[in-house]
């Protein structure tokens, strides 16, 4: 399934792009995300907790920036795994940011995301759905962390 | 996994207080399909079968009906005080896919799984039903309209389980009417309406309608039903009824249809839901 999105944050392009490429500062603003570990050559380890009623779960992931040219773009790729194995997802991502005027900048994202396994017997459209609120939170919380430290 | 079998309600919300990971197991046609997908893993399953004051309908004091949670999909289908305004409920508990599924699914279990592709939870938000909910210290009871809150989750706190639902009197004349669309017989919808509708001399004089498959929750507009009031239920109120009922959906895209069809059927099924109402 294709996720595209893109929000708007106030603050000035360079200040997004470093917000962005800092785990430590992108970890607290995923929901669920329950610890990040930068292995160096632009890869990362994380850990997210997921859920919808009953059924949850945590997915470990393998992140990896296969390509950037700060401070506009960076692709991405992300391979996962619950814990027991049971379900996997991969997902290739494409972040753009783009400058408008001098104290704004617009970030699109768009991932193809693919899910096999146990938690693929669950309806693909709720699980879009749900994709798409956790998009939304993790933008206005990215949106008011880069903004309060713009100003700071 | 453990199982328990309790013989009283106090037995079992004491068993759920104890294990937040237990599950309380009702019918079963939802939660063991689910079990045996792996999607969810509970420590433990709370049988609710052997519990007699769940499996009670009885005339509730303020009117109306009170309808325990253990009650069959298809007990409720062959209800007759399941008349007039609360038809809608019958005839949505008579529509879930098929005899076998009627036979074990229940009440308390559809309401309290909250999927809003479900056909009871918008007969119920239809319906102005009260879900009486129990936990280990109190009883409380919800309006069904706020007790769905998002895909599969509900106003249900950890420890508490669906006791019964209540139904309160309708408007004198009023009758019910669930209009479900589906792929083939038996499936989930692809959309329903779920009216309760009355009317006096020809122009409407109550209406509430709730959509179900047509967003995380079933799906209500006050201002939808305030225009049909006073109305003769003509094409073009009844098309305005339903472009502000279009508004607030937000449908999911999958294998029953896409968010646009879906969105596309509220009109027609509107029009269908309350002409057999009015016409009843």
């Amino acid at each position: 399934m294709i996720i595209e999105e893109e929000f708007s944050v106030d603050a000035p392009l360079e200040h997004v792009w470093a917000c962005i490429r800092d785990p430590a500062f992108v970890a607290p603003c995923v929901p669920g995300c329950q610890d990040v570990e930068d292995i160096g050559g632009g890869a990362y380890r994380a850990a997210v907790k997921v859920g919808i009623g009953p059924i949850k779960t945590v997915f470990k992931l393998d992140i990896e920036v296969l390509e950037e040219t700060p401070p506009n773009f960076a692709r991405v790729e992300t391979r996962g795994q619950e814990n027991t194995n049971a379900s996997r997802l991969t997902a290739k991502s494409e972040l753009t940011l783009t400058a408008s005027g001098d104290d704004a900048t617009r970030v699109h994202y768009k991932s193809d995301v693919q899910v096999v396994g146990r938690l693929a017997k669950f309806g693909l459209g709720i699980m879009k759905k749900k994709a798409k609120t956790l998009g939304a939170e993790f933008a206005e919380n990215f949106r008011l962390a880069a903004e309060k430290t713009a100003v700071a | 996994m453990d199982f328990h079998q309790p013989t009283s309600l106090d037995q079992t919300l004491a068993l759920l207080a104890a294990d937040p990971e237990a599950l309380p197991l009702a019918g079963g046609a939802t939660l063991v399909a689910m079990l045996n997908a792996e999607l969810i893993e509970p420590s433990a399953l709370v049988s609710l079968s052997a519990i007699d004051e769940l499996q009670t309908i009885e005339a509730a004091p303020e009117g109306g009906l009170r309808i325990g949670a253990m009650l069959s999909h298809a007990t409720l289908a062959a209800e007759g005080r399941l008349a007039g305004g609360h038809a809608v409920v019958r005839q949505a508990a008579a529509q879930i896919a098929h005899p076998s599924v009627r036979n074990i699914g229940t009440l308390g279990g559809a309401v309290a799984h909250g999927d809003p592709s479900s056909d009871l939870p918008a007969a119920l938000v239809a319906a102005d039903a009260r879900i009486e909910v129990a936990g280990s210290t109190a009883r409380r009871r919800v309006a069904a309209e706020d007790f769905f809150e998002d895909y599969l989750t509900t106003a249900l706190q950890e420890g508490e389980m669906v006791t019964a639902i209540i139904l309160p009197a309708q408007p004198a004349g009023a009758f019910g009417h669930y209009e479900k669309f589906a792929r083939v017989h038996g499936d989930y919808a692809t959309l329903s309406v779920a009216v309760v509708l009355a009317m006096k001399e020809g122009k409407c004089s109550f209406a509430r309608i709730a959509l179900g498959a047509a967003g995380p929750t079933p799906v209500r507009v006050p201002d939808a039903e305030a225009c049909l009031l006073g109305s003769a239920l003509d094409e073009d109120t009844v098309q305005a009824a339903a472009a502000l009922l279009v508004e607030a959906c937000d449908p999911v895209d999958d294998v029953r249809g896409s968010a646009e069809y879906r969105l596309m059927l509220v009109p027609r099924l509107l029009a269908r839901a309350l002409g057999t109402a009015a016409a009843a």
